[in-house]
């Protein structure tokens, strides 16, 4: 094989292992070459485990050889954020406070990964229980951009989106509470699905907020994720808010043409006060779209700032509420940013919590009428490519709050709204950094973004582009 | 509804049980104050009858899984 099997994407790695044309140990060695010359660069990996990662990529060979296909990711390696319980395994939470934490139960999404016959790499780097958006970590210290090393991954999924760039793991599992899977994809350069609300059970998955919680993944394509989603999403009996019912097939969504596809652009908020190589990247982007025979139409979206105000009230309540016990007895033990976003929960009268979940139906309803004409909704992910590590330490600086909300202005309403948002490449900039597009859509409709973002990627190269070590 | 003011902060922290100095009571303030303003314009104004769960009714009625119906037609 010419190519390093690490480079093939999700899909074809796990074509190539079930027909026995590569086997899960090559993948698995070239996997583990890539990260044994990134991670000294990177930090991208919490814990990297050659030794039994190589051991199982044995064990599924020779289950292969006797005609045992465990599932459609067969000996696939992978490795996810460290926040999805895996019973008997440490589990960090990217922390100090659970540094030793070994869980009694495995994640619904991981296992259901595991029973399509995934194997385990190690564990990913992530900012504190999941509390920041650039990728710096007091404990662990900053995961490093593959494109520009002095420059931020973004987080809190930091580790997830810079090993997929590098192409360490074939994909990786993120979690989106106000951004956490679309900002790494957007600085790294890879493509990252933040579901609805509810597709994708939560259950043994690292909880921040209840009301925003999102698990999902993030992949080197619109399709890799859709064969992620396909597997994960569903009714889940450990978790009562997970939604059931039929589920379409998000692979063949993903294969269907985008002619005649009908996507809105905001005329506001999302266009305002963006660097000019993002605004231009987003042109760029529409245009592509129009060749392909999608009809771009101009929406008037409702207020975004009052939905992203609305959305850091809950969520700063409900992060103090599942860290109250910590804060009383091991403040010291925090990170000094995370601890000082924990303390805002505190200045949340009850009163002020409950009403900004009750406009959330309101606020949805009136999202779903501004909509009502488009498939779905293109916007930036961030007003700018990845800042530098050292311009975006700003720890518990009485400015860090307001650089924390510039970086995720565009990412808290979805959140908010429970929505539903595939952030996929879109170009580079002058420098060389990476910039992507979120596509939004309506609830549980995942599978019009994956056809949406897989047509782009049939259009365009940028999410095939791999970094190189300097 | 305006930001809560330091002292408030203090107080309402000691309350919870986790109670903060004034210079960690004026960064918090400082913090989540913006979210109280970004969100005054709708404190205060909802209906009487709306509940939290308004938002999984809406969700529902609004999920439209739009490609398989495009492929149907």
């Amino acid at each position: 094989m010419s190519r390093q099997p690490a480079l093939m994407s999700l899909q074809s790695v796990a074509q190539a292992i079930a027909r026995q044309h590569l086997s899960s140990r090559e993948a698995t060695q070239s996997c583990l070459d890539r990260i044994a010359q990134w991670q000294p660069r990177l930090n991208a990996f919490i814990a990297v485990e050659a030794e039994a990662a190589l051991a199982a990529a044995d064990a599924a060979d020779a289950a292969l050889a006797k005609g045992e296909l465990s599932g459609p990711l067969h000996g696939v390696p992978l490795a996810h954020k460290d926040m999805y319980y895996d019973a008997g395994r440490v589990v960090t939470c990217g922390s100090k406070i659970r540094r030793d934490f070994v869980p009694r139960v495995t994640a619904t999404a991981l296992q259901r990964l595991k029973d399509a016959g995934t194997i385990r790499l190690g564990s990913l780097q992530m900012a504190e229980f999941a509390y920041g958006p650039t990728g710096h970590n007091a404990h662990y210290g900053p995961v490093h951009n593959p494109w520009a090393p002095d420059h931020i991954t973004g987080g809190s999924s930091s580790g997830s989106g810079a090993a997929v760039a590098a192409r360490l793991s074939f994909a990786a599992l993120g979690s989106d509470t106000g951004g956490s899977i679309r900002m790494p994809a957007h600085f790294c350069g890879v493509t990252g699905l933040k579901t609805t609300v509810g597709r994708i059970s939560r259950a043994g998955a690292m909880p921040l907020s209840q009301s925003l919680d999102t698990v999902g993944p993030l992949a080197r394509s619109a399709e890799d994720c859709a064969l992620l989603l396909g597997l994960m999403a569903g009714a889940d009996p450990e978790d009562p808010t997970a939604a059931g019912g039929p589920l379409p097939d998000y692979l063949a969504a993903a294969r269907q043409p985008i002619k005649g596809l009908a996507v809105g652009i905001p005329r506001a908020f999302y266009i305002d006060d963006l660097d000019p190589e993002i605004a231009r990247i987003l042109d760029d982007t529409i245009a592509v779209l129009r060749h392909e025979g999608v009809n771009i139409v101009e929406v008037d979206l409702p207020d975004q700032r009052q939905l992203s105000a609305a959305c850091q009230l809950v969520l700063a309540v409900e992060a103090a509420a599942f860290h109250k016990r910590w804060l009383i007895e091991r403040p010291q033990d925090y990170g000094p940013q995370v601890l000082m976003r924990l303390q805002n929960g505190l200045a949340v009268p009850g009163v002020s919590y409950l009403e900004a979940m009750r406009w959330r139906g309101p606020a949805l309803a009136a999202h779903l009428a501004a909509v009502a004409g488009v498939d779905a909704v293109i916007a930036p992910v961030a007003p700018v490519a990845a800042p530098t590590i050292a311009a975006s330490d700003v720890g518990n600086s009485p400015d860090a709050e307001a650089v924390i909300q510039r970086l995720t202005r565009f990412t808290r309403p979805i959140n908010y709204l429970g929505l539903p948002s595939l952030a996929i490449p879109a170009g580079f900039t002058a420098g060389g950094l990476p910039v992507g597009v979120q596509l939004v859509g309506r609830p549980f409709d995942e599978a019009m973004l994956l056809r949406i973002g897989a047509g782009l990627q049939r259009a365009t190269d940028f999410h095939e582009r791999v970094p190189v070590l300097a | 509804m305006t930001r809560p003011s330091p002292k408030q902060i203090h107080a309402i922290a000691g309350v919870a049980g986790v109670p903060v100095s004034a210079d960690v009571a004026a960064r918090i303030a400082n913090s989540i104050g913006p979210a109280f303003e970004g969100f005054a314009a709708i404190a205060g104004t909802l209906p009487f009858d709306l509940e939290p769960a308004t938002f999984v009714a809406v969700q529902s009625a609004g999920t439209a899984d739009t490609t398989a119906k495009k492929a149907a037609t």
